[in-house]
């Protein structure tokens, strides 16, 4: 079988680029806006993603992380008692005023009081034995930093939260937040810097299960006792995943993501399919001639379909290659951006999507390879 | 009104027939009859030459007889079939078995040599690769393009985009071949190059060749020749073999 649709885009290269290009960028630009929102929308999970908690505890109806309301303290032991759990500890989330040394105005802070203990379950992925051992003294605690010069301070340096002075004793990294800064210390200090007072028992209680497989299970069972006062339970999983989609949905930033999805796809098409259909046009003489030899039109609409494969698949390929070293250079400048098998598939298949509607475009200026019209 | 007389041959039936056929065209709103109640017989392994002024109707009829356009009226015999009864589908699969087609413009693939020209259709015919290979060499030879059959069309001259064109047609070994002014974009030494191996697939393949031109060389060359104009035919003329002109007006 000669094969047309590929030599032709051999020898016509030229005529096919701005389709790549088209594609390619199409392809390109979806990529790094789901890697960027996956990355900030997945920050916001990054308190349970970066801990080794398999079951979550928290008030009922907490819509992610950030929102969540004291539960009784005793509650720890009712969690204990379960059989399949190997340690309980408490999570305290406080919103504080930082305020630094330095001229930068009052900022916003989400202050994370967690057991520094060596085996404490919170931000096991993200903080370093030692790091964490630091946040054993008081008044000591941890900043990201990719938000140093936002807090204005450095390693040694102080700092007030909500009136009270803090010591900045180490850096992490990875723990950007959304719409503040996180703050880490210990449960301890974390309960001075709360102001207030109906505050008497932790945000949340995490648990690691000795067989973490048992999540689901083990949450399921915890669930709906309220003996201690209002609580629920989660899988850490399941957990993550509300955060995420309270702030991809809840917050307009999802619709956002498809409008923009939907404006690459429409603007990729468009022009993908216009410089088919002009590749169409120009060799309509020859198709008209093979459909007077009698190749059927199927056969023709067939060379169209597998050109504008070809131009998917190379405008895939330029685009990942690109992604890839955007996505480095993004990693190294702290900007957060993940990508996951979905995501890359999500973007495949609007790629390849779009370039099949460009070619059934394209098909479609067939009809005018009408080999009548050569006998003119 | 141009009935041939249909009677008077009665031994081999036609390659191509047309009986009683009309064609009209409509540009806006004027409306222009090609063909009205015409009538025509072509016989089996001839070259047969349509010559005419343009806008006599003679592309149309080649359009027609050839299975690319409909007519409004009348039928159309090709080899026994009768053309107004099949669908598009039909009409593709009469044409791949049956006819080629050689066209003013050469119509060649820039992408492809000379060889992928020639074995494209034939891929489409169901034929083994070889078979098409060993073909698409045969019918490059014929037209004595095997030694540039590697060559696209921007390394080759009119002449030899032509030579291609025909044996593009000519691999297909079809029973009626078509060719629409096939030496107007030559000049003289390749139009008749053109014209001498036309004549020579009428006259060793035993192929129908109906070509429509208004190139004096061809005259000479064809068996017959069937002057046209306004829709009608003016004259019939046989050159080579001794059989009577029988004019039809």
């Amino acid at each position: 079988m000669v094969a047309l649709a590929r030599k032709t885009l051999i020898y016509e290269w030229r005529r096919f680029l701005p389709a790549m290009l088209a594609v390619g960028f199409a392809g390109l630009l979806q990529l790094l806006q789901l890697a960027l929102v996956l990355g900030i929308f997945g920050s916001t999970s990054v308190y349970i993603t970066g801990s080794s908690a398999d079951v979550w505890v928290g008030y009922p109806g907490t819509q992610n992380v950030g929102s969540g309301r004291t539960i009784d303290p005793d509650v720890e032991s009712r969690i204990l008692m379960d059989p399949a759990v190997q340690r309980v500890e408490p999570y305290d989330w406080v919103d504080g005023d930082w305020r630094g040394p330095h001229e930068t105005g009052g900022i916003s802070v989400f202050v994370s009081g967690i057991d520094p203990s060596p085996e404490g379950l919170m931000f096991s992925k993200a903080l370093s034995p030692s790091l964490r051992a630091r946040l054993a003294e008081p008044d000591a605690v941890i900043v990201d930093r990719s938000v140093l010069g936002q807090l204005g301070v450095n390693i040694g340096e102080t700092a007030t939260i909500n009136g009270h002075q803090v010591t900045v004793v180490g850096i992490s990294s990875g723990l950007r937040a959304l719409g503040g800064v996180n703050v880490l210390t210990s449960l301890a200090t974390a309960r001075q810097l709360d102001g207030d007072p109906s505050d008497n028992g932790p945000t949340y209680l995490v648990a690691k299960l000795h067989d973490p497989e048992q999540a689901d299970a083990v949450a399921a069972r915890l669930r709906g006792d309220t003996a201690f006062g209002p609580y629920t339970t989660w899988s850490a999983r399941d957990f993550a995943r509300l955060s995420v989609r309270y702030w991809m949905f809840d917050t307009g930033a999802g619709a956002g993501v498809l409008f923009l999805a939907g404006i690459v796809f429409l603007v990729g098409a468009v022009i993908t399919s216009q410089t088919l259909i002009a590749a169409v046009n120009g060799s309509m003489r020859e198709y008209a001639t093979l459909n007077a030899l009698g190749v059927g039109v199927a056969a023709l609409r067939r060379v169209v379909l597998e050109q504008a494969f070809w131009v998917g698949a190379l405008g895939l390929l330029g685009a990942g290659l690109l992604g890839v070293l955007l996505m480095l250079l993004a990693h190294s400048q702290d900007v957060p951006v993940v990508l996951n098998v979905p995501a890359a598939l999500a973007c495949i298949i609007l790629v390849m999507g779009l370039a099949a509607v460009s070619g059934l475009a394209a098909m479609r200026s067939l009809r005018r390879a009408d080999p009548a019209t050569l006998l003119r | 009104m141009t009935h041939p007389a249909a009677a008077s041959q009665p031994a081999t039936p036609p390659a191509l027939q047309a009986i009683g056929i009309s064609k009209a065209f409509l540009s806006g709103k004027l409306h222009t009859q090609v063909l009205e109640d015409f009538s025509l017989r072509i016989e089996a392994g001839e070259l047969t030459l349509i010559s005419g002024p343009s806008g006599c109707g003679k592309s149309t009829l080649l359009a027609i007889l050839s299975g690319l356009q409909k007519v409004d009226g009348g039928r159309v015999l090709a080899l026994g079939s009768e053309l107004g009864q099949l669908d598009l589908r039909a009409l593709e699969r009469f044409r791949l078995q049956h006819t080629g087609f050689v066209f003013q413009g050469f119509n060649l693939f820039p992408a492809l040599s000379a060889f992928e020209q020639v074995e494209l259709p034939l891929n489409h015919m169901g034929l083994s690769r070889d078979e098409a290979r060993a073909r698409a060499r045969r019918s490059l030879e014929e037209v004595g393009m095997a030694p540039r059959m590697k060559l696209r069309p921007s390394e080759l001259s009119g002449g030899e985009k032509q030579r291609v064109a025909i044996a593009r047609a000519l691999a297909k070994e079809p029973e009626l071949l078509f060719a629409d002014e096939p030496t107007s974009a030559l000049d003289a030494a390749n139009g008749q190059m053109i014209i001498d191996i036309l004549h020579r697939i009428a006259h060793t393949h035993g192929t129908t060749v109906l070509c429509v031109s208004h190139d004096p060389r061809v005259v000479v060359h064809a068996d017959r020749v069937l002057a046209m104009e306004d829709g009608r035919i003016l004259s019939d003329r046989r050159t080579h073999v001794p059989t009577n002109d029988s004019k039809v007006t």
